[in-house]
């Protein structure tokens, strides 16, 4: 057993880094919540750089590679709030396996698709022509028409769909589309592991140099203490995204309990994260020119997608429970 | 990244595997079972070669107790020799102590404790009171220590003492090893809260020490006891073991008793389920991590006290949900979830209580600035005035 990134998942995340914190950043995640501006780095700067479409197959022009080099980037993205998701770059990958074409125009940028669940708001519909849902067990693509809304996290791109004509794309597509939310909320995890260690780090930041009562206020256990378990819980995300990217690749069967647990486990974490770091910098935390409310918004909308937290909190305990009658 | 045995890691499991086979039932007798295991090579497997250990990496010690807990078979009794006495010993005994003890204390012909703490020193251990002073060719000990794990059926304990009160108190620490059965050395135990007596005080009066059962130099038993206490925040929390219950057993518990539950507690049971399974999952995983780091050589760092404050909690959570699926009926019945809740509050104390492990997290994890302290730069005499 070797549970760690391989050199090359290293050299991926810095590679990612690199361009993703020069094209997105928080601050441009407030001008598109101020401002109304498109998120950055947006689809088509995604696409050329690779990296979104990494999972799509080499002979459909895309990468060629796994979901936990996927989730690497995600990680990388997350930390500055880029947008659009990699989420549903990620979801479509699967739910178009077998369909050369469309997965070509996905990863060529022709497509700007986004994926329908039965729970709206969707995730990057702003932006996204072609859209992906179930029906009737059915997979259906089709044209939409888009209604935004008064966003919380402008960089989430949520609208409303009403679908055009659709066409059936695949019958009994419901493995499929099980393995692809899983796919999905393995990234969304990702995501949201990036935000909260860049929170972790603002935090611990601000606790070194904040001083009141003549000492840093990281020195004080009510604050020392938050973080740390804000230091604990963003590394067990760690562990269980890395978990459930792996699994996507290289053991299916523990999917589903890994991307439940990780989807839950990121939901609360970021939440955790927002909130701690609020408080930790005080009266600063809360105003609209700090980046922590930016945060904050991530987890208070992340929560809602691809099913709740407490749904996937359900699910965990129904998967656990079910492995052990067996 | 890979959850796969390596080829090295396989044909180790399948012999370790085929000697348990060989063996479904452990002996009555504890430290019986231990010699078993420690002639078939299977204790001790990290300690170096010259130490009568295997010189194995974390990953082979992690896959017996894989295979002897799946197996259903005991722990080791010897616990608190091999995973803090024995490395101690290693790291700064004499060869002549390395001769005496550490094969016995892997066989468990000796069972070894770890007095450190005292009435007025847990948390801060560095206020130690027991007193060692020069006596001819040797030290003479009086003093108090209290919750000494295995104290009553111990031969041997690593003892932590003040050798100079007159500097500051880091720096007055001496270290022995002490017989047990020596003249002076009283046990007596305390029964925990979950009715059992497995810890004690232990009382020394005027116990004769011969210095070459010394452990390290004179004035230097805090580095010492440093070694002690890395090597308890791994055994504790590192590496992939676990606290407390298999979430897996839990899960198993909660099945065969969800059903009989009222709808709106299924819906409460599942979610605690849930969260309790999640965190422990984490933690399982980030011990991975940690193993596979420790398999490459890296050092056993302050972040493995993340999964001892963790586990606990997950373990804890986790219990409770077990003892409160079963009803009212709870009060009174199911012993074994009972005993295990009655024991866990120890472990969120036991090896460094949870605020301890943050401070230790905070301070040296994440380079928050320490609090100030009011005995620092003052002799131990001054800071206890
Ligand atoms: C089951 C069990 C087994 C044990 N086995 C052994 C053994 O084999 N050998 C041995 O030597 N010892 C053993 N111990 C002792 C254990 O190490 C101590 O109990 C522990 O370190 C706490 O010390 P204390 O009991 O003196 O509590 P205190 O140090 O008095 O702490 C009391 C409370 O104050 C808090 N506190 C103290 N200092 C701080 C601080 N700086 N910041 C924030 N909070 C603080 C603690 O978290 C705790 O909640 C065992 C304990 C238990 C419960």
């Amino acid at each position: 057993m070797n549970f760690d990134l391989d050199q090359e998942h290293l050299d991926l995340a810095d590679g990612a880094r690199d361009f993703l914190s020069a094209s997105a950043s928080p601050a441009a995640a407030r001008s598109a919540l101020d401002e109304g501006a498109g998120v950055r780095p947006g689809r088509a700067e995604l696409i050329k750089s690779g990296y979104a479409t990494i999972t799509i197959p080499e002979s459909a022009g895309g990468g060629g590679g796994t979901v936990l080099q996927l989730a690497v980037v995600a990680e990388q993205a997350g930390r500055v709030l880029a947008g659009p998701s990699l989420v549903n770059f990620a979801r479509a990958a699967v739910l178009l396996e077998n369909d050369p074409d469309r997965l070509a125009g996905l990863a060529d940028g022709s497509l700007a698709v986004a994926v329908i669940d039965d729970h709206d708001p969707v995730l990057d519909a702003i932006g996204a022509d072609t859209f992906l849902t179930l029906r009737d067990g059915t997979l259906v693509c089709g044209p939409g028409r888009v209604t935004a809304r008064r966003p919380v996290d402008a960089t989430r791109g949520l609208g409303d769909v009403t679908l055009g004509e659709t066409t059936d794309l695949v019958r009994d597509a419901r493995p499929r589309w099980a393995k692809a939310e899983r796919v999905g909320r393995t990234i969304l995890a990702a995501e949201g592991l990036g935000a909260a260690s860049r929170l972790l780090g603002m935090g611990v930041g601000y606790a070194k140099e904040r001083h009141t009562f003549g000492r840093p206020i990281g020195s004080y256990q009510a604050v020392k203490h938050m973080l740390v378990d804000v230091y604990v819980a963003v590394e067990q995300l760690r562990s269980l995204v890395w978990w459930a990217a792996w699994a996507a690749d290289r053991a299916p069967g523990e999917l589903p309990l890994a991307a439940a647990a990780a989807k839950a486990a990121a939901a609360t974490t970021l939440e955790l994260a927002a909130e701690t770091v609020i408080q930790v910098h005080g009266g600063i935390g809360y105003t609209w020119e700090h980046d922590a409310h930016l945060y904050w918004r991530r987890a208070k909308t992340d929560r809602f997608l691809l099913g709740d937290d407490v749904a996937a909190f359900d699910e965990v305990a129904r998967l656990a429970m079910g492995e052990a009658a067996r | 990244m890979d959850f796969d045995d390596t080829p090295d890691e396989a044909a180790w499991r399948a012999e370790v595997r085929s000697f348990l086979d060989r063996h479904p039932s452990a002996p009555e007798q504890p430290r019986a079972w231990q010699a078993i295991l420690y002639d078939a090579g299977f204790v001790g497997v990290t300690w170096p070669v010259e130490a009568g250990g295997r010189g194995g990496t974390p990953m082979q010690q992690a896959i017996v107790d894989q295979e002897t807990a799946r197996h259903g078979l005991p722990p080791l009794i010897n616990l608190i020799g091999i995973g803090m006495c024995g490395p101690t010993v290693i790291v700064h005994g004499s060869d002549s102590q390395k001769q005496r003890y550490l094969k016995r204390l892997l066989r468990a012909d000796d069972l070894w404790c770890q007095l450190f703490s005292e009435p007025s020193a847990g948390s801060d251990l560095a206020a130690l009171r027991t007193r060692a002073v020069r006596d001819g060719d040797g030290w003479r000990i009086s003093g108090q220590k209290v919750w000494t794990t295995l104290a009553h059926l111990a031969d041997f304990g690593i003892l932590l003492t003040r050798t100079d009160p007159d500097v500051p108190k880091h720096r007055g620490l001496t270290m022995f090893v002490v017989d047990m059965k020596a003249p002076g050395v009283t046990v007596r135990p305390l029964r925990q809260m979950n009715g059992d007596a497995h810890f004690n005080e232990v009382f020394f009066d005027d116990v004769r020490i011969p210095d070459e059962e010394r452990l390290g130099d004179v004035g230097d038993g805090w580095r010492v006891a440093l070694t002690t206490l890395m090597s308890e925040r791994l055994s504790l929390g590192g590496g992939g073991t676990s606290i407390g219950p298999k979430p897996e057993a839990v899960a198993r518990h909660v099945a065969a008793h969800i059903g009989a539950l009222p709808e709106d507690r299924q819906v409460l049971a599942r979610q605690e389920l849930g969260r309790g399974y999640v965190a422990a999952l984490g933690a399982r995983y980030t011990g991975y991590r940690q193993l596979s780091k420790l398999s490459r050589g890296e050092l056993p760092g302050p972040e493995a006290s993340a999964g001892k404050l963790s586990g606990t909690r997950s373990a804890r959570d986790l219990t409770d949900l077990a003892v409160r699926v079963l009803g009212p009926d709870a009060a009174t019945a199911d012993a074994a979830w009972q005993d295990m809740q009655a024991l866990l509050p120890g472990m969120a104390i036991a090896g460094g209580s949870d605020q301890v492990l943050r401070n230790i997290i905070g301070e040296r994890v994440l380079g928050l600035p320490a609090e100030p302290r009011a005995d620092k730069g003052v002799t131990f005499r001054e800071s206890i005035r």
